[in-house]
């Protein structure tokens, strides 16, 4: 009787240490992931505000002066507008 | 009796944890609750600013505080010497804010993403970086005086000041959360211990009636005009006049809104909107309007210039003292006659004078949605003397500011209404989109006497002493202006305030736009300086809006 009294105590005593381990290894597992998605929402949060910068300096007519001076798109070669509209609706 | 020995040892280990636990959680408590409970402001995202197009303004990037702990400092001067060169700053503006003496000293903030990479590969020992935002301009200097810039107040703390950001800092700015958590000595979250979290609230959006292709135009053109007329100063003002929306406001000099610190205060102020001066004959047609709408004169009626005119000991004369004889009111307007316009003064009558100033908003603020607007000065009724009266029906002797006048201008053309000028067009939340709808203040004139005006005011640019480069087939209405400045209560006839104010397409105006030149040396004269710069702005607006000429 005493026999069994110990081991069922042992075995509890046992199954509680490997739960108790469990959960706290879980938990450390989980603060991790936790730790791990505040880090790459906060880079992702930082990368999106760069591709913003990205985009809104891409559609800018600050970038869209650069490219006409690079591509030569200045002044002397600027569109001629017609005046009398009936050549263009010819 | 090893069974015995190992109880024993449980024992003595559990009292042990929980004697250290004591003294941690009740001894100690309230000094080390710091050490694993963690406060933390969570900063909202300031809101963003886009034009009518939805194209951005102002945006947020990220950036960086520099900050340096200088007791883990291994080589000052090695350190010293790498940050200047990565900063592009001299070694003595870092030295300088170095005290050796602290755990923790702030350098520099607004470090930009690409100078923090540069400076992570040096590896430094002592060094960090604290996260932030600030502003992204991808426009640059566009639209400098209608944004404002974000600076900081007494606490640190970012607050918009002037412009835009000043008028909506409270709907930009957010609200900011907190999160509080328990955390293990790596900084980890203790899942049963405290875990709050309020989220920050983000500011709102703001979409702007502003469209930047407008905005560039103005802008392009005004600093050629600067250039071209030699001109200290100038703003150019474009609204659609139906309903006020502001489509672009630029003034002249500017300044940097990266680096508005820079620059000294009077830079800042925006001339459109905190400008006082005295119109001149661009509010000739205020007064005309004001007496057809009363039927004190009609478009034909009849008025003989013979020569000057003696208001008590002042004579007034017209800008050549040349006269014409007999002329029709649309004429008095043609060649802007001053004494043309204190006859029609005197058949308004004063007090309907004043009454029609009231009416047309001069005196108080327009409450356009920018901040530092001035409201200008009235002076009350019994201070009016004869030769007040006269000299305001040709734009002299009253102060207002430029987006008054182009207001008031609005209310002769639109159909009678005067409007409330506004530049923010809808508030974004995450949830909720607010719109902003053209808002009438009263009617001033009546829609026939509105539709009299603009034909006056078409001839009035067709029949002008000037000859301007119009584009043709277009009917386009104006009227320039030349005002003298009064420095200590004389006129200084050498300095004039030049401007022009027009709409197009006359019939179903499209725009209205207001140029105003300070002190220009090429010549005095509005006709010869604002005039064509009106004309030049209005040829690429004339493009950009895929206007059709009608003549």
């Amino acid at each position: 009787m005493k026999n069994i009294f110990l081991r069922t105590t042992g075995l509890i005593m046992t199954g509680l240490i490997i739960a108790n381990l469990f959960v706290v290894i879980s938990g450390i597992v989980i603060s991790d992931e936790i730790n791990n998605f505040e880090k790459k929402t906060n880079s992702l949060h930082r990368i999106n505000l760069t591709l913003e910068k990205e985009v809104a300096k891409l559609s800018s007519l600050k970038f869209a002066q650069e490219q006409a001076k690079e591509f030569n798109f200045i002044n002397s070669t600027a569109p001629q507008y017609i005046d009398q509209l009936k050549y263009a609706q010819r | 009796m090893k069974i015995k020995f190992i109880f024993l040892l449980f024992i003595a280990f559990y009292l042990a944890i929980i004697v250290r636990l004591f003294f941690l959680q009740v001894i100690y408590s309230p000094l080390n609750k710091s050490e694993y409970l963690k406060t933390n402001k969570l900063y909202p995202v300031r809101g963003r600013i886009y034009d009518l197009k939805n194209q951005s303004l102002v945006l947020n990037q990220n950036s960086y505080q520099l900050y340096i702990e200088p007791k883990k400092i291994a080589d000052k001067d090695k350190l010293l010497q790498l940050l200047s060169k990565s900063l592009e700053v001299e070694e003595a503006s870092i030295s300088a804010k170095l005290n050796m003496s602290k755990n923790w000293v702030a350098i520099f903030a607004g470090i930009t993403q690409e100078q923090k990479d540069k400076i992570d590969k040096l590896n430094l020992k002592g060094i960090g970086f604290d996260y932030q935002t600030k502003r992204f301009y991808p426009e640059a200097s566009l639209s400098a005086h209608l944004l404002g810039f974000l600076g900081k107040d007494n606490q640190g703390e970012d607050v918009g000041y002037l412009g835009l950001e000043g008028f909506y800092n409270r709907d930009l700015r957010g609200l900011p959360g907190f999160l509080e958590t328990e955390r293990d000595i790596l900084g980890r979250p203790i899942l049963i211990g405290v875990q709050q979290r309020v989220e920050a609230e983000n500011g709102r959006d703001l979409v702007l009636t502003i469209d930047k292709n407008v905005q560039e135009i103005s802008k392009k053109r005004l600093l050629e005009g600067l250039d071209k007329y030699k001109a200290k100063k100038g703003c150019v003002i474009t609204a659609d006049p139906k309903t006020m929306a502001i489509l672009s406001l630029v003034c002249l000099p500017d300044y940097d809104l990266e680096k508005y610190y820079l620059f000294n205060e009077n830079f800042y102020k925006n001339l459109a909107i905190s400008d006082l001066y005295e119109p001149g004959s661009v509010f000739k047609p205020l007064i005309v309007a004001a007496a057809l709408e009363e039927k004190k004169i009609k478009p034909n009626d009849i008025y003989n210039e013979t020569g000057q005119v003696a208001v008590g000991e002042y004579n007034i004369k017209t800008w050549n003292d040349k006269y014409e004889g007999r002329i029709s009111m649309t004429r008095i307007l043609e060649k802007s006659s001053n004494v043309g316009m204190v006859y029609i003064g005197e058949k308004l009558g004063n007090k309907k004078i004043y009454s029609y100033l009231e009416k047309f908003g001069f005196g108080q603020n327009t409450d356009i949605d920018l901040e530092g607007e001035a409201s200008g000065y009235l002076k009350p009724a019994n201070n009016w003397y004869p030769i007040d009266y006269a000299t305001v029906t040709f734009g002299q002797g009253i102060a207002i500011t430029p987006i008054q006048l182009i207001r008031a201008f609005a209310s002769i053309i639109n159909g009678g209404y005067l409007m409330k000028p506004y530049v923010v067009q809808k508030i974004v939340s995450e949830n909720k989109v607010t719109e902003i709808k053209p808002k009438i203040e009263k009617r001033v004139i009546s829609q026939m006497t509105s539709n009299i005006i603009k034909k006056m005011l078409v001839s009035t640019v067709e029949n002008a002493e000037a000859k301007w480069d119009r584009p043709k087939g277009f009917s386009i209405g104006g009227k320039t202006g030349t005002a003298q400045v009064p420095i200590k209560g004389i006129y200084d006839t050498s300095k004039t305030i030049a401007s022009f104010i027009g709409f197009a397409p006359a019939e179903n105006p499209k725009f209205l736009t207001f140029v105003v030149l300070y002190e220009p040396k090429t010549s005095q004269w509005g006709s010869e300086t604002a005039a064509p710069l009106f004309f030049e702005i209005v040829k690429d607006l004339i493009v950009y809006y895929n206007i059709s000429p009608t003549q």
